[in-house]
């Protein structure tokens, strides 16, 4: 089995004729042998209210049983700690996402928004970016959340399971030691690229702290198995595809 | 679906040529001590994601915006090194400079002439619609090799030689008997695939940026299979990963083994 931390569904502006719809998504990535899909909401970042982009990922929970709700909260709405409060009490959620960059605003006040999540034993996301900034509509850009101020979330909050989503293989690579000693900090594999880029890393004693994520719509999900399968044995790849996601969010 | 079938899914059913990959030594610290274990490690991670020749091509290893013309130099013979230790495997091209049009040209002529590269590289000291790499095209002509122009469209900005798509073009038009391979599929995007529409002397490569959904798919569309070239840009890249921007495209199998193979065997005038 085959568990993605990082798919989405829902529009997203840059991407043409691909379809992004829950099906379409659902089918993108069991066609590669995905049986457990972590699903945000892509239209959550441009939304002035992303709180109000979060039933596509309820509904879909409803119609398939292999897909967990990742809904996005914004700790700068009133309104969060209700949202908090639902995903809670969703069956399937295991993890939230919060969307800095988009959001505009700063991770150092979202600390209480971290006390409740650990409280209530759910992960979240923060992700760090969605494309490549040099490739955003000149008219929208939006910068990457700085990996260094997740890693600081991550020593204010100990007990919280924290995953660095988007993160590339250099910020990876510049965070190891980091990530390997922090005990309740994660990072996805959806934008480390390079050759060996994900061999390094599991060489730098992190391989029991990554956690597969395919990034689809917005990338391809061949792509995103490639990049750990090609490089590494059974062993070290069903850690990061499945074991470690297993392991955290209680898949 | 078992691990194994999903690893065999991930791999081509045929040969693969790679017409844009750069030695180890020119990204990242690998330990290398010589041009042939740069060579022998590079085609080991390369046949993991069942790339079997690669076009190579150094930018030295400081990889310096602009370089001199003995930079230049001693990146050919790094990879002229490459290709004798590994000559089945790699197909090397020679790095020059548009700054200096005469000490390239004579590159070329060194290179290519007298060393049988297969292509000439253009990197980011000159736009493409510099008036230096007038004399470049005339040798690679004469030469009958192909030319690889990096190009990207940042929205965050180019660097000041850094060609765009739109230049690219223009140097197409300018030299009607070259053949261009532009670099950077998903670097330069939607708007790059249009601006090189009806320029037929033209290819992109697959590589560049992010293994964004639906590019391969948009180029084969657009510009036909035939112009749409397998292309890494590894080690900054992942063989596999932008191998399977083609592998796990919506376009027919035929289409893919064009671009992963037939195209570059085409471009650079080549028998299986």
């Amino acid at each position: 089995m085959i568990i993605d931390v990082n798919a989405w569904t829902g529009p997203w502006p840059a991407l043409v004729n691909v379809p992004c719809d829950v099906a379409s998504v659902r089918s993108s990535l069991s066609e590669y042998g995905v049986e457990r899909i972590f699903m945000a909401p892509l239209a959550a970042a441009w939304s002035a209210n992303p709180h109000l982009c979060n039933p596509v990922v309820y509904e879909a929970a409803e119609e398939h049983d292999d897909i967990s709700p990742v809904p996005v909260i914004d700790p700068t709405l009133s309104t969060w700690p209700a949202e908090l409060e639902k995903a809670a009490g969703h069956r399937a959620v295991r993890m939230i996402k919060l969307l800095p960059g988009y959001g505009g605003y700063d991770l150092a006040g979202a600390d209480e928004l971290f006390k409740e999540v650990g409280r209530l034993n759910l992960a979240v996301m923060v992700q760090i970016r969605v494309d490549d900034p040099r490739r955003h509509h000149p008219l929208a850009m939006v910068p990457d959340v700085p990996a260094g101020d997740v890693v600081e979330a991550a020593k204010r909050h100990p007990n919280l399971k924290l995953v660095m989503g988007g993160a590339s293989a250099a910020t990876l690579r510049e965070f190891a030691a980091q990530v390997r000693d922090l005990p309740g900090l994660y990072a996805g594999t959806s934008q480390v690229d390079g050759v060996d880029s994900v061999k390094m890393l599991v060489d730098a004693g992190i391989g029991g702290k990554l956690l597969f994520g395919s990034h689809a719509p917005v990338f391809m999900p061949a792509a995103a198995m490639a990049r750990v399968l090609n490089d590494l044995p059974d062993d070290a790849a069903v850690r990061i595809m499945k074991d470690n996601a297993a392991g955290l969010l209680r898949a | 679906m078992t691990l194994a079938s999903l690893r065999q899914k991930l791999l081509p059913d045929g040969p693969v040529l790679d017409i844009h990959v750069h030695p180890l030594n020119c990204f990242g610290s690998y330990g290398l001590s010589s041009p042939v274990e740069d060579a022998e490690r590079l085609i080991a991670i390369a046949c993991r994601s069942g790339v079997t020749r690669m076009c190579v091509f150094s930018l030295h290893e400081t990889t310096p915006y602009e370089p001199t013309p003995d930079q230049c130099r001693f990146a050919n013979d790094y990879v002229l090194r490459m290709r004798d230790a590994q000559p089945d495997a790699i197909l090397p091209f020679c790095y020059v400079t548009p700054a200096f049009p005469d000490d390239a040209v004579a590159e070329i002529e060194r290179c290519v002439g007298g060393q049988s590269m297969a292509g000439v590289k253009l990197w980011v000291a000159r736009r493409a619609t510099d008036p230096g790499l007038d004399p470049i095209m005339e040798a690679a002509v004469s030469l009958d090799v192909p030319v690889l122009q990096h190009a990207w469209l940042k929205s965050t900005g180019n660097l000041p030689g850094e060609s765009t798509p739109y230049d690219v073009a223009d140097l197409a038009r300018r030299h009607p008997r070259a053949r261009i391979i532009m670099a950077h599929l998903n670097g330069v995007g939607h708007r790059g695939i249009e601006a090189i529409a009806d320029v037929p002397n033209v290819v992109v490569d697959t590589s560049g940026g992010d293994p964004e959904s639906g590019m391969v798919e948009a180029a084969v569309n657009r510009l036909g299979a035939h112009r749409v070239v397998y292309g890494s840009d590894a080690p900054i890249r992942h063989f596999g990963v932008t191998m399977n921007k083609v592998l796990g495209a919506e376009i027919p199998d035929a289409d893919k083994r064009v671009v992963l193979w037939d195209n570059a065997l085409q471009i650079l005038k080549l028998r299986e």
